[in-house]
């Protein structure tokens, strides 16, 4: 009798063996997805130096702020210079928390504002994509903030007024087509990090959010993403611009968003850029801040 | 012949100082209304260029040529339109344009050398090096916009 178990219990030990790896393939992520989704994140816009031949994600972007200049790190796998030596959950970590391995906290120049609403799942694939690369000796360059804003410490007092963390929850008072449009724009999009208004604290006005703000990240003004601009232009007009980088009357963006179009907005799928339309189309209208 | 050369050549030196006179007596208002129109028009020759680069539009080489010529005259005719008397006049161009005079200039040169660029490379047959010049313009023009125009 204990002979005749014998088969069955190793055939169910096989079958448990073999979930194991299914579900490890799962929670792997897929690099490829990853590309995906770093295009839709544009990260290489401050992770890549801007000059002609510099290594993507090797970073060296400088982000010249009221606060100071940042300057985006090295996220290529290499074990000194990158990112080489973090773990899987250091990486989510880093994106849900906005802390790195060491437990400091980062600058929120990192939008980890935005990328906390990043699913777990599409973080894995982001990771694996991240793993993939060319590991670049490239070192980084440290930030020169003014004082009171380059002491760390004082993002932890921040974060608690500014930044609440967790992954993107569907609303259900919109359609599918505009959630996946409202991920698209606040989670992996970060839209809002530059569209918003900051108070002098640097934190984004919740109530004024993608309305534009006259001083932008970089001291420029930064239009309103809301209906109240937004109408003048049919949805043909808009993916044509998001897609091709120009006005349907032959007008240049500036540069910094011509630089989103060409690395982000123009590389999404067809109908992830519909979502995006869709979900900018569903928001409250709100003027433009009297300047 | 080189009598009539001397003469073009006169009447050309002679009739760009007389438009130079005419335009600084235009009144501010007029001065905004005519650079804006040329770059209503950069926006008509450029478009179709952008097309093409991006492979929505047919490369027509004789299209092609004619709009980056277009463009690149268009290219020289704005700049003297920012004139600080213009300064108050409602419009799109920040301060920063006579704050930093210096920069803005160095962005309208850039233009015009990436047009004459452009006009010469049209006349060749490489159609990727147009492909890639039309982009290189594109990013002259949002770079200024970056700077100098309110969004």
């Amino acid at each position: 009798m204990f002979l005749a178990v014998g088969p069955a219990r190793a055939g169910l030990l096989f079958c448990a063996a073999l979930l194991a790896c299914a579900l490890n393939a799962f929670a792997q992520g897929d690099a490829k997805r990853g590309a995906y989704l770093a295009q839709a994140g544009g990260c290489a816009g401050c992770h890549t130096e801007a000059k002609k031949d510099a290594v993507p994600y090797a970073g060296g972007r400088e982000l010249k702020t009221p606060f100071g200049t940042f300057y985006g790190p090295n996220i290529t796998p290499h074990a000194e210079a990158g990112i080489g030596r973090w773990s899987e959950a250091d990486f989510l970590r880093a994106l849900r928390s906005g802390v790195r391995p060491d437990g400091a906290h980062y600058f929120p120049a990192f939008p980890y504002p935005s990328f906390t609403l990043i699913t777990d799942a599409d973080a894995r694939d982001l990771w694996a994509f991240f793993r993939s690369l060319p590991a670049d000796a490239r070192n980084n360059r440290p930030h020169e903030l003014r004082a009171p804003y380059g002491w760390r410490f004082l993002v932890g007092p921040w974060k608690w007024m500014f930044f609440t963390p967790g992954p993107y929850q569907a609303d259900a008072a919109r359609s599918a087509v505009a959630n996946r449009g409202a991920y698209l724009v606040e989670a992996l999009g970060h839209c809002g990090e530059c569209h918003s208004p900051r108070n002098f604290l640097g934190g984004t006005k919740r109530e004024r959010r993608l309305a534009g703000a006259a001083e932008g990240p970089e001291g420029k003004s930064v239009p309103n993403l809301t209906p109240a601009k937004l109408k003048k232009w049919d949805d043909r007009d808009l993916k044509e611009f998001l897609s091709s980088g120009i006005t349907p009357d032959g007008d240049v963006p500036a540069e910094t968003m011509g630089e989103v179009i060409r690395n982000t907005t123009s590389q999404l799928a067809a109908e992830d850029l519909s979502a995006v339309i869709a979900y900018l189309r569903a928001l409250p209208a709100i003027p433009d801040e009297p300047r | 012949m080189s009598k009539s050369i001397l003469a073009t050549g006169f009447l050309f030196v002679f009739g760009a100082g007389l438009s130079m006179n005419a335009l600084a007596q235009a009144k501010p208002d007029v001065i905004v209304k005519q650079r804006q129109a040329v770059m209503t028009l950069q926006g008509k020759y450029f478009g179709p260029l952008v097309a093409v680069a991006q492979g929505k539009a047919p490369y027509n080489a004789a299209a092609v040529q004619r709009n980056a010529g277009f463009l690149d005259n268009l290219s020289r005719m704005a700049w003297d339109g920012f004139d600080p008397s213009t300064r108050n006049e409602k419009s799109r161009a920040l301060p920063a344009v006579y704050d930093n005079n210096a920069k803005f200039k160095e962005y309208t040169s850039r233009l015009e050398n990436e047009t004459s660029t452009l006009v010469t490379l049209s006349r060749g047959g490489d159609e990727a090096a147009v492909k890639a010049q039309i982009g290189a313009v594109g990013k002259v023009c949002g770079a200024c916009h970056d700077d100098f125009r309110s969004k």
